[in-house]
C-alpha cells in the first residue's frame, strides 16, 4: 500500500489491480487443474500418483517465496523479537505468519481444490484425506518458515545477496537453456536418466511428505498405520527444528558480515579512452565498472544474444524464418539484441540510486551524463551486434545490401531506443535493488512504453517492406533506413535536451523515486 | 571589509500549502564556519539542497562566491563541496573508484584525481577499504568518503547537511580534523547540525532557523549578548540554551508525561 503514496501512483494503482487480476485468474484457473486434475486421476484409478500434485505444492511453497521475494510480507521476525512477548507467542505468530505469503495462499487453494475432488470422486477418502493434507499443510508451513530463515542468513550479507540472485536467475534460465541447447524437447530424450537412477528415486517418492500424504488417503481401504505416523514425524521434526532456529533468533542472534582486511592501498588512474574527452571516459568507466561489478547486470545483457545463436544454430532454429538465410539470422539477431535495450536504457538511474544526486552536484551538464550512459550501453549492444554480424559473414557470406540495410536499420532503431529511453527513465524512474530477486529493472511504465516503441518501429518496418515489394525496389529499405538513422540522431539531440531539462525542472520527483 | 561569499535574497520554497523556507536572508562571509540550526522540520536540509542546485527555489535569489546560482550553476558547482542529506555515493564502486571518479567529473586530469584519492583515504583511514565496494562501508565509513568526495577537487566552500549524525567518536574527529584545517586554508563551510556541542565547538558563526524564517544569526558572542535568561547575568550561555531560548522548544517537566 504504501507504494502508492509515491507520484505517479496512479499508474502504478492500475498495474498493481492488473497484476492482482492476472494473480487472481492464475490462481483459480490453477486450483480448478488440482480439483480436476484430482478426479481424474481417481477416476482412471491412478491414485498413486496423486503425490505428484502434493510434489507440486511442496515445490512452490518452499521455493515461491524465495524467488518472488519482494511479492511476500516483508515483516522482520527478528524485529518482533524486540517486543516484550514471550517465545510460546513468538513461536505461534512467527508460524502463522507464513499464512499470509501469496505462495502459501496459492498452496492451500490448491490442497483444498484437490480435497474437493477427492471429495467428489472418492468420498470415502475425504476425512483420512483432510487429515493428511492438512499435516502436510503444517509441515510445508513449518518447512518454508525454515527455509526462509536460511534464506535470510545468507542475505545478511550483500555478497551472499548477490550471489543469490545469480544462483535464481541461472536456476531459471537454465532450462531455456537447456531446450535451445539440444532442440525440441523430442531431443532432451539424450539427457533422460537411465533405469537406475529412477529406480534409486521411487523409495524416495514413496517414503517423501508427498508419498506418505499420499499413501495415507485410502487409510479406510488400507489400515497402515506408518503413513500417518510418517507423516507426523516429518511435521513434529520440522517443528521442532524450526523452534530451535526462531530461539537463536528470539535470543538475539544477530547475522554479521565480515569483512576481509586488505591492507595495500593502491589507487589506479582512471581510463583514457581515444576520442573522447576526460568527463566523458569518466562517466564511461564508471558505467563499465557498474555492470562488470553487477553479474545480474552482466547476465541480463549477455542473454539474449547467447539464446539467439543456440536458437539459431540448433534445431530449434532451424525451422523458424531466421535460420534459412545469413540475412535473416542477421536481422533475427539484431532484432534480439534491440529486445534487450529497454531493460537497460529504459531506467538508466535505476542502479544509480542515491548516486543519482552525485550527478546533479557535479559541473558537467546532464546532457553529457546522459550521452556517456547511452554511449557505454549502445557501444555494448553495438559491438554484440558487429561482432555477431562478423562472425555471420565470415561463415555464411551474406548478401550486401541486406547486410547493409540491417545494419543501418539495427543503429537507427538503436538510436531511437536510446533517445525515447532517456526520456522514460526519467519520466518513470525506479530504484532497483539488485539484491531482491523480484525487483524490476524499468518501471510498469516503461514496460508499456517499450511495447509501444517496438510496434512502432515493426509498423514502419511492415510498411517499408510492403511497398518494397509492391514496387520492386530492392534499394528502397537502405535509402529509407538511411533517412531514419538522420532522423533518429536529430530526434534523439533533441530527446537528449529535453531530457536534461526536464530533470531540472522535476529534480524533487525523480530523486524522491531513486530514493536518492 | 571582510568578501562575502554567500548570501540569499528573500529565499522561499513552499511543497504545495506548506512553506518550508520563507523569506531567507543569509549572509556568510569566506572562512567563516556557519552552522545552520534548527528544530526537525525547521527547513534546514530544503535551504542547504537550494544553495546546492539539488532544489529549485519557488523565489528569490541564491548568490554564491559572487555569481547567481540560477545562472551560473556550471561555475560554481567547480568552486562548492556538498556533503548531501543522502551522501549521493555511487556505492557499487570501491572507494578508491568512486573518489577516483568524482575528482574527474570536477575536472582534475587523471594522475591528480589518483594522487588526492589516495590521500584522502590515507587521511580518513579508509586505505584498508579502498578496494571494498561502497555498499559493504559502514554509515560512518560512508561519511567520510563523501567528505572526501566533496573536498578533491579544492572547492572553496563546503555545504555540510548533518555531517555528524550516526557519526562515532574517532570518525568524528577525522571529520573535524579535516574541516579544521579546510578553514585554516581560507576555506569556508556551511553546516546543518543537530549536536550543538559539535557546533558550538566548531562554528565561528550561527543562525537559527524555524518553521522557515531565520529566527536568530550572528557569531556566538553576538547571539550570547541579545538572549537574556534570567539567572544567568554573570555565566555565559551555552549554545543549547540559545538555541531553546530562541526556539522556544523546551517544555518544562510537569507539563508532559505525569506518569513517568
Amino acid at each position: 500500500m504504501n507504494s502508492l503514496r509515491r507520484p505517479n501512483r496512479g499508474v502504478e494503482l492500475g498495474f498493481q489491480a492488473l497484476w492482482f487480476f492476472f494473480g487472481a485468474i492464475f490462481v483459480l484457473a490453477t486450483s480448478s487443474a488440482f480439483f480436476f486434475g484430482a478426479i481424474g486421476l481417481l477416476k482412471i484409478e491412478r491414485a498413486d500418483l496423486l503425490d505428484l500434485l502434493l510434489w507440486a505444492v511442496f515445490l512452490v511453497w518452499q521455493l515461491a517465496p524465495i524467488l518472488f521475494e519482494g511479492y511476500s510480507p516483508g515483516l522482520s521476525f527478528r524485529e518482533v523479537a524486540r517486543y516484550p512477548i514471550s517465545f510460546r507467542t513468538y513461536f505461534l505468530l512467527s508460524s502463522v505468519y507464513g499464512i499470509s505469503d501469496p505462495a502459501a495462499v496459492t498452496c492451500l487453494l490448491w490442497l483444498l481444490s484437490m480435497w474437493m475432488g477427492i471429495l467428489v470422486q472418492q468420498p470415502g477418502w475425504a476425512l483420512a484425506a483432510a487429515l493428511a493434507l492438512l499435516l502436510f499443510a503444517v509441515f510445508n508451513l513449518l518447512l518454508n518458515r525454515i527455509v526462509i530463515g536460511l534464506f535470510e542468513r545468507f542475505q545478511s550479507t550483500r555478497r551472499g545477496r548477490e550471489r543469490m540472485v545469480f544462483l535464481m536467475f541461472i536456476l531459471i534460465l537454465l532450462p531455456q537453456f537447456l531446450q535451445f541447447a539440444t532442440g525440441y524437447w523430442s531431443n532432451m530424450r539424450m539427457l533422460k536418466p537411465p533405469a537406475w537412477v529412477l529406480q534409486a528415486l521411487t523409495p524416495l517418492r514413496e517414503f517423501s511428505p508427498p508419498g506418505v500424504a499420499t499413501r495415507m488417503f485410502a487409510l479406510n481401504t488400507l489400515p497402515e498405520l506408518w503413513p500417518p505416523g510418517a507423516l507426523l514425524l516429518y511435521a513434529g521434526f520440522t517443528a521442532l527444528l524450526f523452534r530451535w532456529q526462531l530461539r537463536a533468533i528470539y535470543q538475539g542472534e544477530i547475522y554479521a558480515e565480515s569483512y576481509k582486511v586488505r591492507r595495500k592501498l593502491k589507487v589506479r588512474q582512471g581510463w583514457r579512452l581515444p576520442l573522447l574527452d576526460e568527463v566523458t571516459a569518466a562517466i564511461i568507466e564508471k558505467e563499465l565498472r557498474y555492470i562488470r561489478q553487477s553479474s545480474r547486470i552482466l547476465l541480463q545483457l549477455i542473454y539474449p544474444p547467447v539464446i539467439f545463436m543456440l536458437i539459431a544454430f540448433n534445431g530449434t532454429g532451424r525451422k523458424l524464418f531466421f535460420s534459412r538465410s545469413p540475412e535473416a539470422l542477421l536481422g533475427g539477431m539484431a532484432g534480439f539484441i534491440l529486445l534487450s535495450v529497454p531493460n537497460m536504457a529504459y531506467n538508466i538511474f535505476g542502479v544509480d540510486k542515491e548516486g543519482f544526486g552525485r550527478w546533479l552536484l557535479c559541473p558537467p551538464s546532464l546532457r553529457k551524463v546522459l550521452l556517456g550512459k547511452n554511449l557505454t550501453q549502445g557501444g555494448i549492444l553495438a559491438a554484440l551486434f558487429l561482432l555477431a554480424e562478423a562472425v555471420v559473414i565470415a561463415i555464411s557470406h551474406p548478401r550486401v545490401l541486406p547486410t547493409a540495410i540491417v545494419t543501418v536499420a539495427f543503429f537507427a532503431i538503436l538510436v531511437i531506443q536510446f533517445g525515447v529511453g532517456d526520456l522514460v527513465s526519467i519520466y518513470w524512474p525506479k530504484r532497483v535493488e539488485l539484491t531482491q530477486m523480484n525487483s524490476k529493472v524499468v518501471s510498469n511504465a516503461a514496460g508499456i512504453a517499450s511495447l509501444l516503441v517496438m510496434l512502432a518501429v515493426s509498423t514502419l518496418g511492415g510498411m517499408v517492406a510492403l511497398v518494397t515489394w509492391y514496387l520492386q525496389l530492392p534499394w528502397l529499405p537502405l535509402l529509407f533506413s538511411l533517412a531514419i538513422l538522420a532522423a533518429s540522431l536529430k530526434l534523439y539531440s533533441y530527446l537528449l535536451d529535453r531530457a536534461a531539462r526536464y530533470i531540472w525542472e522535476h529534480i524533487e520527483e525523480i530523486t524522491g523515486n531513486l530514493g536518492a | 571589509m571582510a568578501e562575502t561569499i554567500l548570501q540569499t535574497v528573500a529565499l522561499r520554497r513552499t511543497f504545495g500549502p506548506l512553506v518550508a523556507v520563507d523569506n531567507l536572508d543569509l549572509r556568510v562571509e569566506k572562512q567563516q564556519f556557519y552552522g545552520f540550526l534548527g528544530p526537525n522540520g525547521a527547513g534546514k536540509s530544503t535551504t542547504i539542497k537550494m544553495l546546492t542546485g539539488l532544489l529549485r527555489p519557488t523565489s528569490g535569489q541564491v548568490h554564491l562566491l559572487g555569481r547567481n546560482l540560477a545562472t551560473d550553476s556550471v561555475e560554481i558547482k567547480r568552486r562548492i563541496g556538498v556533503v548531501p542529506e543522502g551522501l549521493a555515493l555511487f556505492e557499487r564502486l570501491t572507494g578508491a573508484q568512486l573518489l577516483n571518479f568524482v575528482g574527474r567529473m570536477y575536472g582534475l586530469d587523471r594522475a591528480t584525481a589518483a594522487t588526492r584519492s589516495a590521500e584522502l583515504l590515507e587521511f580518513m583511514d579508509l586505505q584498508d577499504s579502498a578496494d571494498k565496494l561502497v555498499a559493504d562501508y559502514s554509515h560512518g565509513m560512508k561519511k567520510k568518503t563523501a567528505l572526501a568526495a566533496a573536498v578533491i577537487h579544492g572547492p572553496e566552500i563546503l555545504f555540510l547537511d548533518e555531517p555528524f549524525e550516526g557519526v562515532d567518536a574517532i570518525a568524528a574527529t577525522t571529520l573535524k580534523r579535516l574541516l579544521q584545517r579546510f578553514i585554516t586554508h581560507g576555506g569556508t563551510v556551511f553546516l546543518t547540525s543537530h549536536v550543538l556541542e559539535v557546533v558550538e565547538r566548531l562554528c565561528t558563526h550561527i543562525g537559527i532557523i524555524q518553521q522557515g524564517r531565520l529566527v536568530a544569526s550572528g557569531s556566538l558572542e553576538e547571539l550570547r549578548s541579545g538572549v537574556k535568561v534570567p539567572g544567568h547575568e554573570h555565566s555565559p550561555l551555552t549554545l543549547e540554551e540559545i538555541f531553546l531560548q530562541v526556539v522556544g522548544g523546551a517544555k518544562q517537566d510537569a507539563e508532559v508525561l505525569s506518569w513517568l
